[in-house]
């Protein structure tokens, strides 16, 4: 993979308050990765950034109609389309 | 003939198991932990149509993966314990995530029923449920709306427990209504066959449960001995994986969980309707003030402010009550009765008294501080505040390598280690709890406070409040620098854990949940640490007691008792933190009762006697009476004026305010005399080496109490390696101090 095609990929912390986006695929590995599946962050769902905290680090999204926040660096593993 | 069932209720956290839980089983429930887990298991029992059922609450989770020890709990109890029915409770507002773990439930062929709870607020928020459609889709499982809360739906959700309960022997087949697409239903076919000609796997696990947990690449399943020893199965397993990934493109594990969730939304759609504009919620307006970007650090610090004065001052006077209680009317009786039987003025009263009396009542005075506390983390974890607190605090909290809902256990460790122990059960994962408790123990609890007092007033005067001050940063630093350690050693195979968190709705708390709360943990401190504390100050009384010198039984002066003896053999470790007199060291081993106890001792062998003194007359029966009524009702009061005085106390932090505190029973007027102490502290340290020892109270292992608790939450290892930790970093800190402190010409 170049570093021409890693630019064009756009990930869920790039998000704005309000903004919705597709998951196109969720990356992480082991554990971790499978939580974010688990908690509904698989691909093919819509998912909108509510708000970050007040320090800027976690973010709020609203997925599969509830509240659930991640850190920044969680979030950049999430490629997205919006 | 009426029988026995076991049932276990599971499901999400915030989807209202709890409350179906002791709706179910009124008081009749017992708290513990599961073996060898730092995860709470619950038991109760319930009576239902004339039978005895048990229930068990399984722990809230998500999944039934086995990666962390709630869902492998939950996993390893439907699986393997093979309970007559599981209860799969489901928040009907939030239906999609929650369906997710019930499917899985359902895979496992467990016989399930569901419970749609909060089915009231759904229906308030215009959601609609198709529930025939909605079992239909799910295999024909009994679907039952409940309102767990107001007890609606709680007979039918009974009935339909014991009608899935009576008829569904050992039914084990797994379900085959989620089709996960050609590539993976091959794959299972192909795991499935082999599973059936192994008699040892098709005993124990469904196989077509099993199949899938194999193409997951489940930890667990993948670690059982009939697996790993099997190479025709996992190289059929490795050849699978190989075929689903180059022709899906995907590995197995995400093909696995995107067809169940689209199963699901699909479900969800055909079931389920939902006002076409939804209408910002309550709880979405709440948080845009709770969370919000300028508020919500100072409405997160007045929270926590409110919590640590609650469980410091407020418990204060109903603490001062149970002690007054303790060593005044209780002890009077003991003694009374005692001299009944011909034993009053021997050794037995002396132990009765001084051991295992003030043994009790150390652990006692506990209790007011605990309820108090678990009031506060019930309100704030059962309204949903505590999921922000973490929300709002992680940025910071994770400089130092813990979790955003670890400042609450670290804040109340201030007010007293113990609680903070048991706080950290608020955390998600066991070793953010295990790290927060350990570096909670370094937090200045109160009862180190009357040390660095009578120090700072005996060396530095009117400067005293800058030792105190200084102790509760050196406090803070230890913990700071032994998190990075810890996180660089023992924690070094496991990364912080992801912060990833669901923000539940916020809701009001029950009456009911916050008493069974507060009741079941105090409990089950009670519970845990009596034997500990009470073995302790026997020992310590033992020692004392002892002659080694001249003198006799508990008559002898504590620098001629065995107690004094084993202080002056262990004394020598100290002489290169400058305090190597077997006075200090005494004081040292008996404040591990609990802190306080330092000056209590020092007290006794630099000015007074051993034992404290046993009153030769002793009051009537009716004054004894009166006297615990009155001071019941004053400490009653003064509790009021504590909580009032939240108010100026907070206001008085802000620079150049001076709100005036209430005082409802007039000025007290508390000055015990310590003068006699401090020239004999005067005499027996510098100021040097005062700082030294203070600073060697502050880190060296905390009181018994808090190992007590230490132990039931984490067991001995963890504790006993605390503990040793913190005498060995006590012991650095002061050493430096002390040299560091000479060479600087300080001495």
């Amino acid at each position: 993979m170049t570093t021409a095609t890693l630019t064009a990929f756009r990930t869920l912390d790039q998000l704005l308050p309000g903004q919705r986006a597709i998951i196109q695929k969720v990356g992480g590995r082991g554990a971790f990765r499978r939580r974010m599946m688990d908690m509904g962050l698989v691909t093919g769902a819509e998912i909108e950034m509510v708000k970050a905290a007040p320090l800027g680090d976690p973010i709020e999204y609203k997925i599969k109609g509830y509240h659930l926040s991640l850190r920044r660096a969680e979030a950049r593993v999430i490629v997205v389309d919006f | 003939m009426a029988k026995h069932y076991t049932i276990a209720l599971a499901g999400n956290p915030n989807a209202g198991k709890s409350t179906i839980f002791n709706a179910l089983t009124g008081a009749h429930q017992h708290v513990g932990n599961w073996p060898g887990k730092t995860v709470e298991k619950k038991e109760g029992t319930a009576h239902i149509g004339g039978h005895d059922v048990v229930v068990v609450d399984l722990p809230g989770a998500y999944s039934l993966t086995a990666y962390s020890a709630e869902e492998a709990i939950s996993r390893d109890f439907i699986v393997h314990q093979h309970p007559d029915a599981v209860v799969a409770v489901v928040d009907a507002t939030n239906l999609e995530r929650n369906l997710y773990m019930v499917v899985q439930m359902i895979e496992t062929g467990a016989p399930v029923v569901l419970a749609l709870n909060m089915i009231d607020l759904a229906e308030a928020q215009g959601i609609r449920i198709d529930r025939k459609a909605l079992s239909t889709g799910l295999g024909g499982i009994p679907v039952v709306p409940t309102a767990a809360r107001q007890g609606t739906g709680m007979d039918a959700l009974r009935r339909a427990i014991l009608q899935v309960s009576s008829t569904a022997p050992n039914h084990r087949g797994s379900p085959a209504w989620i089709d996960y697409g050609p590539e993976v239903e091959a794959a299972i076919k192909t795991l499935e066959t082999l599973i059936r000609q192994r008699p040892a796997l098709r005993e124990a696990y469904p196989p077509r449960w099993l199949a899938i947990k194999l193409l997951e690449g489940d930890a667990d399943i993948l670690a059982l001995p009939d697996v790993v020893q099997d190479q025709a199965l996992l190289e059929a397993l490795d050849e699978a994986a190989g075929r689903i990934k180059a022709a899906a493109g995907e590995d197995p594990e995400t093909l696995i969980v995107d067809r169940r969730y689209a199963f699901i939304s699909d479900l969800v759609r055909r079931t389920v309707s939902r006002p076409s504009v939804e209408a910002i919620t309550l709880s979405e307006r709440i948080d845009s003030v709770l969370t919000n970007r300028w508020l919500g650090v100072p409405i997160f610090l007045l929270m926590m402010w409110t919590v640590f004065q609650m469980v410091a001052n407020v418990s204060a006077p109903l603490l001062d009550w149970v002690d007054g209680v303790i060593s005044g009317p209780i002890t009077h009786w003991v003694v009374a009765l005692l001299r009944l039987v011909g034993l009053g003025g021997t050794w037995v009263e002396s132990l009765m008294v001084n051991g295992i009396i003030s043994g009790v009542g150390s652990m006692l005075v506990f209790i007011p501080v605990l309820v108090i506390l678990f009031l506060a983390i019930a309100l704030l974890e059962d309204t949903g505040y505590m999921a922000r607190a973490a929300f709002v605090m992680d940025r910071f909290m994770h400089l130092v390598g813990l979790h955003g809902k670890s400042f609450l256990p670290l804040l109340v460790g201030f007010g007293c280690n113990v609680p903070a122990i048991y706080a950290t059960r608020t955390l998600e994962s066991e070793a953010d709890r295990r790290l927060t408790a350990f570096l909670s123990t370094f937090m200045s609890c109160g009862a180190r406070l009357p040390v660095y007092v009578i120090f700072g007033s005996a060396f530095f005067g009117a400067a005293a409040g800058n030792l105190v001050f200084a102790m509760y940063m050196v406090g803070i630093g230890v913990a700071i620098l032994t998190g990075f350690l810890l996180r660089r050693t023992v924690f070094r195979n496991k990364p912080t854990p992801p912060f990833m968190m669901e923000l539940p709705p916020y809701r009001l708390p029950t009456l009911k949940g916050i008493w069974l709360h507060i009741w079941e943990r105090t409990a089950k401190f009670v519970e845990g640490v009596t034997t500990t504390i009470l073995l302790m100050s026997v020992i310590i009384w033992v020692l004392l007691a002892i002659p080694v010198r001249g003198g006799t039984f508990d008559t002898v002066p504590p620098g001629d008792s065995l107690f004094g003896e084993l202080s002056r053999v262990l004394s020598p470790i100290f002489a290169p933190a400058g305090f190597g007199q077997w006075q200090a060291t005494g004081a040292l081993v008996s404040g591990v009762v609990a802190k306080e106890v330092v000056v209590t001792t020092l007290s006794q062998v630099y000015v007074g006697t051993a034992h404290a003194p046993i009153p030769e007359a002793l009051p009537p029966l009716r004054e004894d009476l009166a006297d615990i009524v009155r001071s019941a009702g004053e400490a009653l009061i003064l509790t009021g004026q504590e909580i009032v005085n939240i108010v100026p106390r907070t206001v008085n932090i802000l620079p150049g305010v001076q709100m005036p505190e209430a005082h409802f029973l007039g000025e007290e007027g508390e000055s015990e005399d310590s003068t006699a102490l401090e020239s004999a502290l005067r005499r027996s340290f510098t100021p040097l080496s005062a700082v030294a020892f203070n600073v060697f109270v502050l880190l060296y292992i905390p009181c018994v109490s808090t190992v007590a608790a230490m132990r039931q939450e984490f067991g001995p290892r963890w504790t006993f390696f605390q503990a040793g930790y913190s005498l060995l970093v006590a012991w650095i800190v002061a050493v430096t101090i002390y040299q560091g402190g000479l060479l600087l010409g300080l001495g």
